[in-house]
This record gives structure tokens, sequence and C-alpha cells, in this order.
């Protein structure tokens, strides 16, 4: 087993200040106050950790940083996490090393994308994560600082810096965090997890795409066809790296409300995901004018100019679950494009 | 009061790489473009190519995009193992490119890296604004003194007369690149 042992350095007091001024001195940080990592912060981290906290566990890119479950713990408290969620925070990391998440391009890009972490399953519950109503917004610790720990160690173990690892042009709020949970509660279906084969009590899914769009649809009948067409309205955009790239995935997160209307109206999650598929569509020759370069399956690349192609290759790419309270509010969250999104069961 | 923490920023750990032996001239040898997609790429990187050729005795012997079968280039990936291996069957130096955004950048340096490690010398083209991202992913990746070309900002939206004159100037800079390293 190869080990690694962090380094570490004295600090003036044990106070956010102080951390400010060491980590500005070595390009540390995100910008907002920290808590100061000392070893017992990271040994009560580790207490929910399972295995050897110094195992050398992968390596994120493009920096090639190592990873241990120290390193992870270290990021952990720094973003203010509690113990009972670190497990979450573990198993993202480890979502973001998977080869097919291509974490050396979600992190060089020009484009904004950031990774988003969804919780599912017992844990959702038991470490405080929020489902429900604001779920993508401020107030809640777990979701908060979770998302925000999977950023410092994109920034710190991965050299995601603006500017040198991380050339996003804008940037985006979702880079600093992007965490919620799953409505399981809310949900007509069964969980999302299950759904595409991880069957644990408790998941974390990793998603790496723009930051959420809305959709809106409070018509009084709960019509599917109108709520689904809307959504399908915002996907069919040229102005999405979806567009050009059909491996790339679309994360539709139902308001209960307009799942409910879905599934009143007898709709499956793959109802759902076919309905988008087919009405989420421009002439090919549209896509053909926009893009010199498509990155698109091959049946695709053969249809004629007046074929109305759809905006991600297969249907199945198209990716349904709950989340968030009362009202009549869908999210879409689009991809960077040449990524795939991950589940894994949570494991310490 | 002080106290001790750990700091969040764990060593890299990536693998040490050499530049492949740089040939004393480019006369008799093949050169290859490979193209990885971004808009007047393959103009520019070609045409400096052909000037390079010209003015050193040497050929161009491929241009291709990087994807598989040279059909198609997705910037955002590493190059294609069928088009890899053509490269190296069919040329003896390099240049790729561009390296003007931010996967782009690192999927170029990424591949002129794995082309020195070949034993291909290979110059990566960049611009002025994405030569600091170059500059760090080469370093990331092992090979600091990676051959970066580096051009002026945007590749994409500027004119071909332009972009022909960026290559032409390039030829002398080309030939210090694939030549004076160790």
């Amino acid at each position: 087993m190869t080990t690694y042992q962090p380094v570490t350095a004295e600090l003036a007091a044990d106070s956010p200040d102080a951390l400010f001024d060491l980590f500005e001195a070595r390009g540390l940080g995100d910008g907002l106050p920290m808590v100061p990592p000392t070893a017992e912060r990271v040994e009560a981290m580790l207490t929910a950790a399972s295995g050897d906290p110094d195992e050398v566990l992968t390596t994120l890119l493009p920096r090639a940083g190592i990873v241990t479950r120290r390193v992870v713990a270290i990021n952990a408290v720094l973003a203010g996490c509690t113990p009972a969620t670190f497990p979450v925070v573990l198993t993202a990391i480890r979502a973001l090393a998977a080869p097919e998440m291509n974490l050396r391009g979600v992190n060089a890009t020009t484009h904004l994308v950031a990774p988003l972490v969804l919780v599912h399953g017992e844990i959702a519950r038991s470490a405080g994560f929020h489902a429900g109503v604001g779920a993508f917004g401020p107030g809640n610790r777990a979701n908060a600082t979770v998302g925000r720990a999977v950023r410092l160690v994109l920034l710190h173990v991965a050299g995601a810096r603006p500017g040198s690892g991380d050339a996003a042009t804008h940037g985006q709020p979702a880079k600093y965090t992007f965490c919620a949970a799953e409505n399981l509660e809310a949900s007509p279906w069964e969980g999302y997890a299950a759904s595409r084969g991880v069957d644990a009590p408790s998941a974390v899914t990793v998603h790496c795409g723009e930051g959420p769009h809305n959709v809106h649809d409070m018509e009084k009948d709960g019509d599917p066809q109108l709520i689904l067409d809307k959504i399908a309205s915002a996907m069919t955009s040229l102005g999405m790296n979806n567009a050009p790239i059909s491996q790339g995935e679309f994360f539709v997160i139902l308001g209960p409300e307009h799942a409910y209307s879905l599934a009143s109206g007898g709709f499956s999650r793959d109802d759902v995901s076919l309905y988008l598929y087919d009405r989420a569509r421009m002439p090919a020759a549209v896509f053909r004018r926009h893009f010199e370069e498509l990155a698109w399956t091959q049946w695709m690349k053969t249809a004629p100019d007046d074929h109305r192609l759809p905006m991600t290759g297969e249907p199945g790419n198209i990716r349904v679950l709950v989340a968030g309270g009362p009202g009549k509010h869908t999210l879409l969250v689009p991809s960077w494009g040449m990524t795939r999104s991950v589940t894994l069961p949570v494991a310490g | 009061m002080t106290v001790t923490i750990y700091l969040p920023d764990s060593e890299p750990g990536p693998e040490i790489v050499h530049l492949a032996p740089s040939p004393p001239s480019l006369a008799g040898l093949r050169i290859a473009v490979l193209d990885n997609g971004k808009p007047n790429a393959a103009l520019v990187m070609t045409r400096a190519a052909e000037t390079l050729a010209r003015q050193t005795g040497a050929r161009v012997s491929l241009v291709t995009k990087k994807g598989p079968q040279g059909r198609s280039a997705n910037a955002a990936i590493p190059c294609a193992p069928d088009i890899f291996e053509r490269v190296l069957a069919q040329a003896d130096v390099v240049i790729t490119g561009s390296a003007d955004c931010g996967s782009c950048t690192a999927y170029s340096v990424y591949d002129t890296i794995e082309l020195e490690k070949a034993g291909r010398p290979c110059v990566v083209v960049t611009t002025t604004q994405f030569a600091p991202i170059a500059s760090t992913m080469a370093a990331n990746f092992g090979l600091p003194e990676a051959r970066t070309l580096v051009l002026d900002h945007p590749i994409g939206g500027t004119a071909r007369e332009t972009l022909e004159g960026w290559a032409d100037a390039a030829s002398d800079r080309l030939v210090e690149l694939f030549t004076a390293a160790p």
C-alpha cells in the first residue's frame, strides 16, 4: 500500500483571519473564510471514514495531486463539514477520479462547468442533507459545505486554480458549492441511484455541467405535455455544449409538483426521458451551420439536413430525478459535454 | 499562540517525462500536422509546416485531424489511438494544436507529451492568452520544458492572411524548438 503524509505549517492563531494570511501567500483557498485544519479537527473528520487515512486512493487531474482520506479530510475541515457528511465528500472525489468524468478537461476548460453533487438514500437523512424547499440554495450546512469541500479539493489537489489549471472564461457561482439531496419521499418513482443500477443504502452522483436553468409551468391542469414541452424548449439551445456533443447528458431535476403531475399522467421516469428526447430537437442543417466540428454519434452525422435531430444522442442521456419543495418549477442542468456522470455507493 | 495545521494541497505526483532527442537539422525529415479541430488550427499549422519544410529541406508528410480515422476531431479528449500510430509511422517530427482554450490546451499538451515519450519531437501551438495554461499543464504532466510555439491571440476568428503571416514568421522559432532542445 502506498501512503502519503501531508505537509504541516505553523499558523499565527487558530482563526480564519490568520488562515487567510497564510493561504493568500500560498495561493490557496476559495476566497471565503475557512476553518483551520488542525490535527484534532482532521482526526475528528477521519472518524467517519474507514481504512488507512494515509493510503493513496487516487490522483486528481490535471495536477495529478495525491488523494488520501486525510487530504480530503483537511479540505472538508476547511469547508466546515461535519464528520457525518465526510463519506459523501470522499465518494464524490472517487466519482470525479473516474476516467469517464474526464477531469483533466473538466478542470481546464474555458466552459463554466462545475460538479453537481447529488446525495441519495439513507445518508441524506442521517447526515442532515436537504432535499426540500430551496435545496440548491443557502441555509443548510451539509449541502453548503460538502459542495464547497469538493471544490476545495479541486482547487488544492487537482490544481484547478483560475488562470492556471482552470481556464473558465467567467466561472460561475456553482463553482463555490453545488450539492443537494434527492427528494425521494416526494418522488413518484424509485430512487435515482437504484435506477442507475446502484443498489446501496446511500449513494452519490456527480454530474459536471452548467448551473441550473429554471423551467416554470404553473398551468392549472398540470398537463404533462405542457410541462415537458417547456423543459424541451429549455433544452433546445445552440449555446449549450450538448448541441455539438451527442454523448452529453441533461439532468432534469423535477420539482415534486411537476413530478406528481407527470406520474399522474402515466409517465414513468423513462417515459419522461423519451418524450424529451423526442421533443428537444432542431433541424440537422441548423446544427451544421453553427458547428464546424460535431462530436456526434454516427447515425446523427449521416442524417439529411431537414431531419430534426435530438439535443443528445440517446434518451438515456436525459437523467431524471426529484428534488426541491412546493412550487411549479423544474431545474435543467446541461452538461459540459465530454464527460459522463458517475453514481457510486457511499464508501468511507 | 501558534497552532500547527495541515496544508491542503497534497504534492503532485506526475511521472517525470523527458523530451525526445532533437535532430541536428530538419533536412530530409517528415513533418506531421496533428489537428484538434479548433477553428483555423489546421490552416495556421499546415502553413507553418509548409513554410518550415521549404526553408529546411523537410517535407510535410501528414496532415490529419486527431479523431478516429482522422475524420473528425474533438479537442477535449486525447488523440485517437489509430491516428497516434499513423503519426508515429509517417512522421519524424510533429506540430499539434491549437492550444487556445482550456480543455484543448490540456489535451494538446497531453498529446505533445505522449508524442515526445514515443520519440517524436513535437511542438504544441498555443497563443499569448493561453500560454500560461499551457505552461501549467506541461508542468502538471511532467514535462515543463515541452516545446511550445506561442502565437498571437486568437487563432479562431483571425483572418487567413494574418494567420499565414504568423505561420511564416514562426519558422525560425520552430527550427529552434525542434533542434535546439537536448
